[in-house]
């Protein structure tokens, strides 16, 4: 039986969206489960395995690029600073919009603590040294950024990579 | 007894799995209150104190037997209460009013909320006036014996909360306003935590000036009342004036009022007072003793829940025995703004997170300069919404922290 990394490995890796998944790591961790077939990915259709190499030019179903971002200044913790949210959910009903525990995996093995509680639906973690929240409605937030401009850059940083993650 | 599901229904803001711990900073309105307000808005909607019309005439009636019904609830005159938006501007105005010169002492205390501290430095930076600050232990437990060496015959005034906006541990009034007399000083009390859940009676307590929210005590934004003992109302000057304050105003003088009245300059916030004299209603048709009775039951609940969930650091008293309905703590390993929103995300629970106005405290007491989480109890809330804010944090802190 081809083990995930085994079969991992011959995906592009391209985050298309194009299965309507927000990253090839979900859209694999589907397969695995039984609710995911590999004629709905593009590449593996076409089998092609290089990003340039296909003809039709996938439509993202689903972006890494925060829309919408509300900034709350000043930050609750620090008034010179900054706290910024930004919601990636737009289906009102969805409140599992995150899979935690492939997200502590994914964080841990690549960038370090993330503090998870599937219960209550939250993830706490840094990305430096600013203290990030993705909650399973789909919002992520950070506070104690210096501006604006930082707490974009942090929140873009953080939804990056929590995207494995996205259900 | 209280009949908790009876009242719920009254507060229409309780809807949806809202579960609201942060009475502490502004209580929830009942309807009584909303529809109190919004038939003066509707029926006789005029100004106060000015027109000779009958609804005019209705409104002045209302806005006064409001105050009637507030000055009732501490037991004071009705020519001893003033209208004001909060305790914060009470405070103010007797700061401002009392006439401090230079060489006078103020005493006030670590415990206090920023609008019965800065507003005493700002004395000592304009006026020259010397500010004592009288410490407490980490529970918010006061030695009288400081304040007896605190307060000299130069003190104007002593200025002390009756109950912490952190800690909820209560101050010995009665005690300190002996003390104060003694030696020819004032006595101010920030009343903004305690009238709103226990029974006050400015008599037995023999202050001199009372400030309290009427925001904090199930009535309007924008409401609040200051009581003045009947024998110093002429002492104290008003903070503003300006029409509905004078007797009389010629090209070169004018003459400012006897009562209340003087502290009420131009058109007061009506709808809001009459709102307040309702919720005064209100609460004593519930009865103040079955208010702290109610808020004990749960307060005891929270306090044990809080003391067995591991990590938590319980700030204040650990007993009830001095002690409302607030609590004051923080989870190792994480910040409290984190935990506060952990609480509102998943099960949907209000608390405050931060210093709670109260920095002296949080940074040279409790040693929290990055503050604390804070849930309180009132008169609307069930030892079910105590459970399930218990169980949220016991896993936050296995969890997250």
């Amino acid at each position: 039986m081809t083990s995930f990394y085994e079969l991992y490995r011959k995906f592009p890796k391209a985050d298309c969206g194009y299965c309507g998944n927000a990253s090839c790591v979900t859209a694999l961790r589907k397969y695995f489960m039984g609710k995911f077939s590999l004629d709905e990915c593009l590449y593996f259709k076409k089998q092609i395995y290089n990003k340039g190499d296909f003809t039709e030019k996938p439509t993202r179903k689903a972006s890494p690029f925060p829309p919408g971002i509300r900034y709350i200044s000043p930050c609750p913790s620090d008034s010179s600073m900054v706290t910024a949210e930004v919601s990636l959910n737009s289906s009102p009903d969805q409140i599992d919009y995150f899979d935690f525990i492939t997200a502590e995996k994914i964080f841990g093995y690549n960038y370090g603590v993330m503090k998870i509680s599937p219960t209550l639906g939250i993830a706490r973690f840094e990305v430096d040294g600013k203290a990030v929240m993705a909650f399973s409605d789909g919002r992520v937030l950070v506070r104690r950024a210096l501006d604006k401009k930082d707490a974009f850059w942090q929140l873009r940083t953080s939804i990056r990579r929590l995207w494995a993650a996205v259900n | 007894m209280l009949d908790v599901d009876s009242i719920r229904k009254d507060f229409p803001f309780i809807k949806n799995g809202r579960i609201y711990f942060d009475s502490t900073a502004t209580s929830l309105t009942p309807d009584p209150v909303l529809n109190k307000m919004l038939e003066y808005y509707r029926e006789y909607r005029s100004n106060v104190g000015r027109g000779i019309y009958k609804i005019s005439q209705l409104a002045t009636e209302e806005y006064e037997n409001a105050r009637k019904k507030v000055a009732g609830l501490i037991n004071a005159k009705p020519n001893e209460l003033v209208f004001l938006r909060n305790s914060s501007e009470g405070l103010n105005l007797v700061a401002n009013g009392i006439g401090l010169r230079r060489g006078d002492e103020i005493v006030t205390t670590i415990q206090e909320h920023h609008s019965n501290f800065i507003i005493w430095l700002r004395a000592k930076e304009r006026l020259g006036s010397d500010v004592k600050v009288v410490s407490c232990n980490k529970s918010g437990s006061f030695n009288l014996e400081d304040f007896d060496k605190s307060v000299t015959k130069k003190t104007k005034i002593v200025s002390v909360t009756h109950v912490s906006n952190v800690l909820g541990a209560l101050t010995p009034i009665k005690e300190i306003a002996k003390i104060a007399h003694e030696k020819g000083s004032l006595i101010m009390v920030d009343a903004a935590q305690s009238v709103p859940h226990m029974k006050i009676d400015v008599r037995d307590l023999g202050v001199d000036f009372l400030a309290f929210s009427g925001h904090k005590m199930c009535g309007p934004t924008g409401a609040g009342g200051l009581y003045i003992k009947e024998t110093l109302v002429e002492n104290v000057e008003p903070l503003c004036i300006g029409g509905g304050t004078i007797d009389d105003v010629g090209v070169d003088y004018y003459k400012i009022k006897k009562g209340p009245a003087k502290f009420e300059a131009g058109t007061p916030p009506i709808a809001e007072a009459i709102g307040l004299g309702e919720a005064a209603n209100y609460l004593s048709q519930i009865g103040m003793g079955n208010i702290s009775d109610h808020e004990h039951r749960l307060a005891k609940m929270m306090l044990d829940g809080l003391l067995q969930i591991r990590g938590v650091r319980v700030h204040g008293p650990l007993s009830l025995e001095n002690k409302t309905g607030i609590f004051s703590f923080n989870i190792s390993g994480i910040d409290s703004h984190d935990v506060a929103m952990a609480l509102d995300a998943s099960s949907n629970i209000m608390v405050r997170s931060g210093h709670h106005c109260a920095l002296p405290l949080m940074k040279e007491v409790l040693n929290e300069r990055a503050g604390s989480v804070r849930a309180s109890v009132y008169l609307y809330n069930t030892e079910e919404e105590v459970n399930t804010f218990l169980n949220a944090l016991e896993e936050i802190s296995k969890t997250l922290s």
